[in-house]
């Protein structure tokens, strides 16, 4: 049986028990950690997006996850995550949590959607995995300061790459959109000597000093 | 959860291409596995997303989003265009996907693109599941086998127009009088009889008809028409004085050199004692009369003897080269040079029966193999022989004697008309080859009963018979008696189908082509005999009357219920297969050579390259098709 199915309530249980957490966090933990140097390439991204009933931070909840693999520098359809929160909140995150394993994280905004992920974890599962997580809103322009220099709002990149999503404002709608772009960093980091996800996080962490300091 | 992400996003893709062709019109069940297996990646601008040197293509794009150029990457012109830009949509590379080869054009992103792709084995599955993306890229390669066409025509239109327009005297090309005026005569009048007698140009001489002047149409504008002047002054005032020239003797060569050198269109053609003689257009160099079907046709028929004949012989090969130049394919050119050497046949076959005392014997002349088939080159040699029957209560054999002795002076006649001899003998003057009906029935029955090595081989080429001259109906009593046997005895349709199968289309898995010991391939051994094999045992098989490998191909599939489009494609790669040959014998020698079926791969054009390929892909796929019927 998958160990996931235990974290499914039963029918008199509201909240997942705890060996179905400890089990989830067990199976997390023996997953081979993922080397950071490892080129794009090689490396398993997986793109992850939310979607909360505002954007609030200290008022709204998160609403659904979203997550989409960029395995070989390829999106394949089936290759993805999609779950409303809802009275199944843990079974929900623990399946994103199963879907992304210690592949860098992608997201766009990490301020917001990492904030409210990490807070949803710590709620419904007692625990919070440690991984890279990879900002597009600060790498984007950093990258391609030819097309925007300034932090800019995913319609704009949007825009500025021609990308279209069959749902905005949808979690997996818009991931779809941050998956490309996430294609599109990909490629262009690789000129510039950015093979890997460290090298990435790297560019991510000068640029936040920075815009701190500017 | 009532819809999963990957039902999300697979649904998305689906969307998408659902807005292009062929996808939209794509089976459900092949779409929906498409946008499933379909991977999206991007291709920053200037980056090569498929080139030749990649090897073979694994993988199968459809253009997402952006601007991708193709290119061809071998000699320059290989099709009219060099480079072709694609977009939403669009995708490549079909040929070399289905074929398992590089890619022959380059592929490179010109903006930044994303695009879907599947892998090559994806690719061969959808072809598989769906018939519209199977038939899409079907025609695609069909649309290849088109250009090549039109490619190879223009090549024989410039060769054509070499060898006949440029060496002939101008003194041929005039078509009429001269029409002129005097150097006085209004221009309004000069102009009157340009539009009355539907001219480019007036030419104004003196009185001796020596040329002055000209004026030509495009000269009105700029001249008469802007200027406004008056046109009751005399067009010597108008017109352009001391025009090119050129002597009756100068060829048409001269005058197209003349016309480039000085940017004109018309030049006046003059004889010895400089009058006007006419005038030559450019467009007349271009459309020269050529011999014509009909012509050679109405000699033949009305040649009195042997030598007229022989040069009607070369006449055929002639016009031939004209027919591929004015833009008919292989089957058209087959039947047309089928038709013209019948008839110098039935010429021949005519004369000599004038001094034969052949009434009251009723006899067929047969033509085998390829002249039974329609599908005679240029450097057939003979293949003959006569059916006849016996009148009851007669001897046979002086009846025989007198048939042979005919059929001897007509072999010969042939012979000097340019078909060779037959080094296997295989001619009428052939006792062996001249035989009532009931022994060909019986030497068939033998041949269907025994199908012993030497009796397949015969199969194959006295099988596809046909009469050029006398009483067909012994040809078609044959033929039925002939459907008939063969149909009811599948023991010997499966050693034929397995004698078809000894040679294998020359397809490598490495390289291109497999090629003999002198970098050729045999264009007729493993070639065009592939198509024509598979194509005799389906006619037998399915009692096709025909002995033409296209129409017993077309006819077989229709009673077979074969898709028309596999069919067409396969008939197209037959005819690209004789195209070439035709070419080859054309380009190489002009007469008959021990290698005119023989073509070196490497001296082909990219494209035909690849459309040979893919002709003998279909050839493999006829061969397949035979070998699971007879489970070989």
């Amino acid at each position: 049986m998958n160990w996931l199915s235990r974290l499914l309530p039963g029918r008199d249980e509201a909240r997942p028990s705890n060996t179905a957490t400890r089990a989830l966090i067990e199976q997390w933990a023996a997953i081979p950690d993922v080397d950071p140097n490892k080129p794009h390439f090689e490396t398993r991204y997986v793109v992850v997006n939310t979607e909360a009933s505002g954007l609030d931070l200290e008022r709204d909840t998160l609403l659904s996850v979203a997550a989409i693999a960029i395995v070989e520098g390829q999106i394949l359809p089936s290759d993805s995550y999609y779950a409303t929160l809802g009275d199944h909140a843990a079974a929900a995150l623990g399946g994103l949590v199963e879907f992304a394993g210690k592949s860098p994280l992608v997201v766009f905004s990490a301020e917001f959607n990492r904030t409210l992920i990490e807070r949803a974890f710590e709620a419904h599962l007692g625990f919070t995995p440690e991984l890279i997580w990879l900002d597009l809103y600060v790498l984007l322009p950093a990258l391609f300061p030819d097309r925007l220099a300034r932090p800019a709002r995913l319609a704009e990149w949007m825009e500025v790459f021609g990308i279209e999503t069959f749902q905005r404002h949808h979690a997996l709608g818009d991931a779809w959109v941050i998956a490309q772009l996430m294609l599109a960093i990909q490629a262009r980091a690789l000129p510039q000597g950015a093979f890997n996800a460290r090298l990435l996080a790297d560019i991510e962490r000068s640029r936040r000093q920075l815009q701190r300091q500017t | 959860m009532t819809v999963t992400a990957p039902e999300m996003l697979v649904g998305a893709s689906t969307d998408f291409l659902k807005r292009f062709s062929p996808f939209n019109r794509m089976e459900p069940d092949a779409l929906h596995f498409l946008a499933h297996r379909a991977a999206l990646a991007f291709h920053p601008r200037g980056s090569e997303i498929l080139t030749p040197e990649m090897g073979q293509a694994r993988h199968f794009f459809i253009i997402q989003r952006g601007k991708v150029q193709s290119r061809q990457t071998g000699p320059a012109s290989v099709t009219e265009y060099s480079s072709m830009t694609m977009g939403p949509g669009e995708c490549f590379p079909i040929g070399a996907v289905s074929a398992s080869r590089p890619s022959t054009n380059a592929y490179v992103a010109v903006e930044d693109s994303f695009c879907f792709q599947i892998t090559a084995d994806d690719f061969m599955q959808l072809m598989q599941m769906s018939p519209v993306f199977h038939l899409f890229c079907t025609q695609y390669i069909a649309s290849l086998l088109n250009q090549s066409r039109q490619q190879l025509q223009s090549t024989f239109s410039q060769r054509a127009a070499e060898q006949q327009t440029m060496t002939t005297p101008l003194a041929q090309l005039i078509k009429r009088e001269p029409i002129f005026v005097g150097p006085d005569c209004s221009a309004r009048m000069a102009l009157e009889k340009m539009a009355e007698s539907g001219i480019g140009c007036m030419v104004i001489a003196d009185d001796a008809q020596r040329p002055l002047g000209i004026l030509t149409q495009s000269d009105l504008l700029r001249r008469l028409l802007l200027p406004g002047v008056d046109l009751s002054l005399p067009i010597s005032e108008v017109m352009t004085a001391n025009p090119h020239q050129l002597p009756c003797s100068a060829s048409a060569y001269d005058a197209a050199l003349e016309m480039a050198t000085h940017a004109i269109r018309h030049l006046l053609v003059v004889d010895s004692d400089g009058q006007l003689q006419g005038v030559v257009s450019e467009r007349d160099l271009f459309s020269l009369q050529r011999i014509s079907l009909r012509q050679i046709r109405a000699g033949i028929e009305s040649a009195a003897d042997i030598e007229s004949l022989r040069r009607a012989s070369q006449d055929i090969r002639q016009l031939a080269l004209n027919l591929i130049a004015q833009g008919i394919g292989a089957e058209q050119l087959t039947q047309f040079i089928s038709a013209l050497n019948d008839a110098l046949t039935r010429r021949i076959i005519g004369l000599a029966l004038e001094h034969h005392e052949l009434y009251g014997i009723d006899f067929a002349w047969v033509a085998f193999g390829s002249e039974g088939r329609h599908e005679q080159t240029l450097s057939t040699d003979q293949d003959n022989g006569i059916i006849w029957t016996c009148p009851e209560l007669q001897d046979a054999q002086p009846l025989r004697l007198r048939l042979i002795t005919f059929a001897r002076e007509v072999n010969d006649n042939l012979a000097a008309c340019g078909f060779p001899l037959c080094k296997g003998n295989i001619m009428a003057s052939n006792p062996d080859l001249c035989l009532t009906l009931d022994e060909w029935r019986g030497r068939f029955g033998s041949w269907i009963r025994e199908p012993d090595p030497q009796a397949l081989l015969n199969a194959s080429i006295f099988f596809d018979f046909r009469v050029l001259y006398g009483n067909e109906r012994l040809g078609d009593h044959l033929r039925a008696w002939l459907n008939k046997s063969a149909k009811s005895n599948s023991a010997f349709q499966r050693m034929m189908a397995s004698n078809a199968l000894q040679v294998a289309p020359p397809l490598g898995r490495i390289r291109d082509f497999v090629v003999d010991d002198d970098g050729t391939v045999d264009l007729k051994k493993s070639g065009a005999r592939l198509f024509v094999d598979v194509a005799r045992i389906l006619a037998l098989r399915t009692g096709v009357e025909s002995s033409s490998t296209v129409q017993r191909l077309r006819r077989a599939a229709t009673k077979m219920g074969v898709p028309n489009e596999e069919v067409a494609a396969i008939i197209d790669g037959f005819h690209f297969i004789q195209l070439l040959r035709l070419r080859s014998q054309h380009l190489d020698t002009e007469h008959d050579d021990a290698n005119d079926n023989k073509v070196n791969p490497e001296t082909l054009n990219e494209l035909d390259r690849r459309i040979l390929k893919e002709a003998f892909r279909q050839a493999r796929k006829l061969q397949l098709r035979l070998k699971l019927d007879y489970q070989l």
